[in-house]
């Protein structure tokens, strides 16, 4: 990759996460929240997005993005109103600027009007709303101008008239010129602010060297007495002739650019009068002043720190410059004071072992190190990379510990030592690995309040979104594998949930409903929930379809819960007529099988007339899995530690017959459901019934269910490997792993096993 | 000597293009992402020229050139902003705060090199 596609990269990332900051700024915008601050983080990322823009020359962005930031400069300043009507342009404004992007980033042309009404709108609101549409055209060509002069090649140019630059003058590509008299006089004195904002005389008579043949002698007339002079006062001034060919005043002009108005500036042609007569080059100009002898006496005694002081000093000394007839004047200076007396000198710090920078994460490389930046942008492949080799390096350091037999652990004590260590160090790095992918589900939370409000405008139902836990971290991953189901679950609840504000006025609800989106860390897990205030899950209705969708049994009476989450089923569809939100049959199901693919698990609650709250169970990371080993029958299975309640040998355990032919385990007074494994993989098992134990396992919403398996190993982590990649999905296996042995094993998945469970019962 | 500079802006991108830029022109570059952040830096690191965004979040570069100007120890430290602003407005400002100079972004690289040069030894 070249250069500027990486930084064509970095651009574009940075678009994506300025696009989604400006949404999350008008949801709030939207809300009613028009403070200060949010006011210039958007206008903040219109700016930055156009700045980009510029540099990789995406005109068709940057014209679009100049006129929208200049209305946003002016809502800001309080020119103009932010009225609702602007709200809606800016986020009109805002979808044209993500439009813009991924044509930019895809190497696309949009139509060149595409746009334009809004940049018209713009304008018009920035003349204060009165502009009519006969100015458009010439409104608009004043946009394309603007925004021609801020993107053409810079020229960093001069106030003075548009003149002819120096032909030599190459570090200002300066267009070729006419020939013109060569020779000038220049007068320069600064005045007290050049030296405030540091500038340095010295540098602006090096780049004046450069044009041509100079000579300068320093006017040190002003400088007054001893008793009068003031270390950081400004005496001294300069009168300098200039001659090469073709070399014009605005080139020299140029030099003096940023110092404008701080200091007066005499520009004429040789030969034409100087107020005071220019000292002929080579000669001595320091002899010609008096006040020059009482600075030069002052210096020689007990001065010399005075002019070291970190201020503009009277006299800046000039160094060796190419035709500089007054290197004897400069040399002279030279002698008491440093070159440059306001810089720190360098000596006393010798580039001393770096400090860490403020947040305490400096580097340690040398070089080009960059400080005082919290964070650095990496490859995810490579950061995939280091979480792959983590993950091997985990099965090694167990299969490292089970080899480990007890005679050999009598004997290499030293070695079993060292294994324990490696076991934390490998515990503590991949721990480290997985939070370099963690991120905020805010990335994916903030896409949700316009989709709210989009499914507001759609349903004409009234909607109100929170979120909360933004700040909750995932591994990114997980994340990337959120925004489907969220977007499904907010739909669901938009259209199926909330009711219409007639509805719900009639029930003596508020007319606004809410959905409320919120994450939080549970143990090894993220819970994700949506919940709303709606009308809850239509049972009958629910029961009903599924039923004549063939997807339970007619004869089976499931319980409240259970038709909940048939809503998950595959095909299943409770909408009554299939709207453009949601209900199109592909909704609740995609959510589940989304989900899961992450190792993850659905539930959802309802409560007639008060709403539904659908959750999310999401693992940390998704790359290792803490597991319990257990054998069913002759072959290894790992049954996530996170869904496991307690085990317990079959012999101490009170399972009862149900006329259905089933088991329950009676635990504490509850009963559970009981999955033989090896029955339900048909897998061979010869394990004396009482000698098999249980594994009590808990589901989505406190469900229990109880796996009977041959022996319990023990507990280990295990890197996930997918079974649908390397073979195919299998009902009730979550996945595969290779334990430290070299063995293949199946991760059980117990939601899965459990459901699978109930509709085999069922049909 | 290496030069030292230090690129204060709120956009990866624009940090990352004078980082490039810079340190192929053998200046050592620190970096910033708003004035808060700089003056962080400048509080830990001598630094031998800064070049600055003017519009960025916590603190905007005006105020970042005025606090720098306001410390003893900077008052003669180079600084350039960085700017789109074709307007005079936002120049004159960052210069009543104390900016040295400017450079027009985009930038052509030659030209930002030779910007610092005009500002720096």
């Amino acid at each position: 990759m070249s250069d500027l596609d990486d930084f064509k990269a970095t651009y574009f990332d940075e678009c994506s996460e300025l696009l989604s900051e400006l949404e999350e700024q008008f949801a709030a915008i939207e809300a009613g929240e028009r403070d200060a601050d949010r006011l210039n983080a958007v206008f903040r990322a219109i700016h930055s997005i156009k700045g980009g823009a510029g540099a990789f020359g995406f005109s068709g962005l940057v014209g679009f993005a100049h006129a929208y930031e200049t209305l946003l400069d002016y809502v800001r300043d309080g020119r103009v109103e932010l009225t609702d009507d602007v709200v809606t342009l800016c986020i009109k404004a805002n979808d044209i600027v993500a439009d813009h992007v991924s044509a930019a980033k895809n190497g696309e042309e949009l139509p060149a009007e595409y746009g334009h009404e809004e940049k018209v709108r713009f304008d018009v609101i920035a003349r204060g709303g009165s502009g009519a549409g006969s100015e458009d055209d010439d409104m608009n060509g004043e946009i394309i101008e603007e925004f021609d002069i801020e993107f053409t090649p810079v020229r960093v140019e001069l106030k003075v008239d548009e003149a002819e630059e120096s032909g030599e003058d190459d570090a200002f590509d300066a267009p070729p010129l006419e020939a013109a008299p060569g020779s000038w006089e220049v007068r320069f004195t600064p005045f007290r602010q050049l030296y405030a904002r540091a500038n340095d005389p010295l540098l602006l008579l090096r780049e004046l060297g450069v044009l041509g043949e100079m000579s300068v002698r320093a006017v040190m007339h002003d400088v007054p007495a001893l008793g009068d002079f003031e270390p950081f006062g400004v005496y001294c001034s300069w009168e300098i002739t200039l001659s090469a060919p073709d070399l014009t005043d605005a080139a020299i002009r140029e030099v003096f650019e940023f110092v404008e108005g701080d200091c007066e500036i005499t520009i004429v042609p040789l030969g034409a009068t100087l107020s005071r007569s220019v000292a002929p080059a080579g000669m001595p100009a320091a002899a010609a002043e008096p006040g020059v002898a009482d600075l030069l006496a002052l210096t020689e005694d007990e001065v010399a720190d005075v002019a070291a002081r970190p201020a503009a000093a009277a006299a800046p000394a000039v160094e060796e410059e190419p035709a500089l007839s007054f290197a004897d004047l400069a040399d002279e200076i030279k002698a008491s004071a440093p070159p440059r007396p306001v810089a720190p000198p360098p000596a006393p710090k010798p580039v001393a072992p770096p400090k860490p920078a403020p947040s305490g994460e400096g580097g340690e490389d040398g070089g080009n190190r960059s400080v005082g930046v919290q964070s650095i942008r990496v490859d995810l492949d490579k950061v995939d990379r280091v979480v792959n080799m983590v993950g091997e390096l985990v099965i090694t350091q167990s299969m490292l510990t089970q080899q480990m037999d007890e005679t050999l652990r009598a004997r290499y004590t030293e070695l079993v030592r060292g294994l324990e260590v490696l076991a934390q160090t490998t515990r503590g790095l991949q721990d480290s690995v997985m939070a370099i992918r963690a991120q905020p589900v805010k990335s994916v939370f903030s896409r949700m309040p316009r989709l709210a409000r989009e499914l507001a405008t759609k349903t004409g139902k009234r909607i109100k979104l929170e979120t909360i836990g933004e700040n909750t971290e995932i591994d990114k991953t997980v994340i990337e594998q959120l925004s489907d189901p969220l977007t499904h679950m907010i739909r669901n609840s938009a259209d199926h949930g909330i009711e219409t504000p007639e509805k719900r006025r009639a029930m003596g609800k508020s007319e606004t409903g809410t959905i409320r989106l919120s994450a939080e860390q549970a143990g090894g897990n993220i819970l994700i929930v949506v919940e709303d205030d709606g009308a809850g899950i239509n049972r009958e209705r629910v029961l009903q379809l599924a039923r004549d969708k063939g997807i339970i049994a007619p004869d089976i009476t499931p319980t409240d819960e259970q038709i909940d989450q048939l809503i998950f089923a595959p095909g299943f569809s409770t909408a009554d007529a299939v709207s453009d939100i949601s209900g199109r049959g592909v909704g609740m199901d995609v959510v589940l099988s989304n989900i899961k693919k992450i190792g993850g698990s659905v539930h959802v609650r309802s409560w007639t007339g008060k709403g539904s709250r659908v959750t999310l169970r999401l693992p940390l990371t998704l790359a290792v899995l803490d597991v319990m080993l257990v054998k069913v029958g002759d072959s290894p299975y790992v049954v996530p530690l996170s869904s496991i309640v307690e085990t317990m040998q079959c012999s101490r355990a009170n399972f009862e017959r149900v006329p259905s032919g089933g088991q329950v385990l009676q635990v504490r007074g509850e009963y559970v459901q009981t999955i033989d494994v090896a029955q339900r993989f048909e897998l061979p098992t010869q394990t004396d019934p009482d000698d098999r134990f249980v594994v009590l396992c808990e589901t989505e919403g406190s469900q229990k269910v109880a796996l009977v398996v041959d022996d319990i190993i023990g507990q280990q982590q295990v890197v996930i490997k997918s079974l649908e990649e390397n073979f195919e999905r299998v009902d009730g296996i979550a996945g595969g792993t290779i334990l430290g042995d070299g063995n293949v094993a199946l991760i059980v998945d117990v939601q899965g096993l459990r459901a699978t469970q109930f509709h085999k019962n069922a049909a | 000597m290496t030069l030292r500079v230090l690129t204060v802006d709120d956009s990866r991108t624009i940090l990352a293009m004078l980082h490039h830029t810079l340190s192929n022109a053998g200046f050592q570059v620190l970096q910033a992402e708003d004035g808060k952040q700089g003056l962080d830096v400048l509080q830990s690191q001598e630094v031998d020229v800064v070049i600055t965004d003017i519009n960025m979040p916590v603190m905007d570069g005006i105020e970042f050139i005025k606090n720098v100007r306001a410390s003893g120890q900077y008052q003669s430290l180079p600084i350039l902003i960085l700017t789109t602003e074709t307007s005079q407005d936002k120049r004159d400002q960052g210069k009543a705060a104390g900016g040295t100079g400017w450079i027009v972004k985009p930038f052509d690289p030659d030209k930002l090199i030779s910007v610092i040069h005009r500002v720096v030894h």
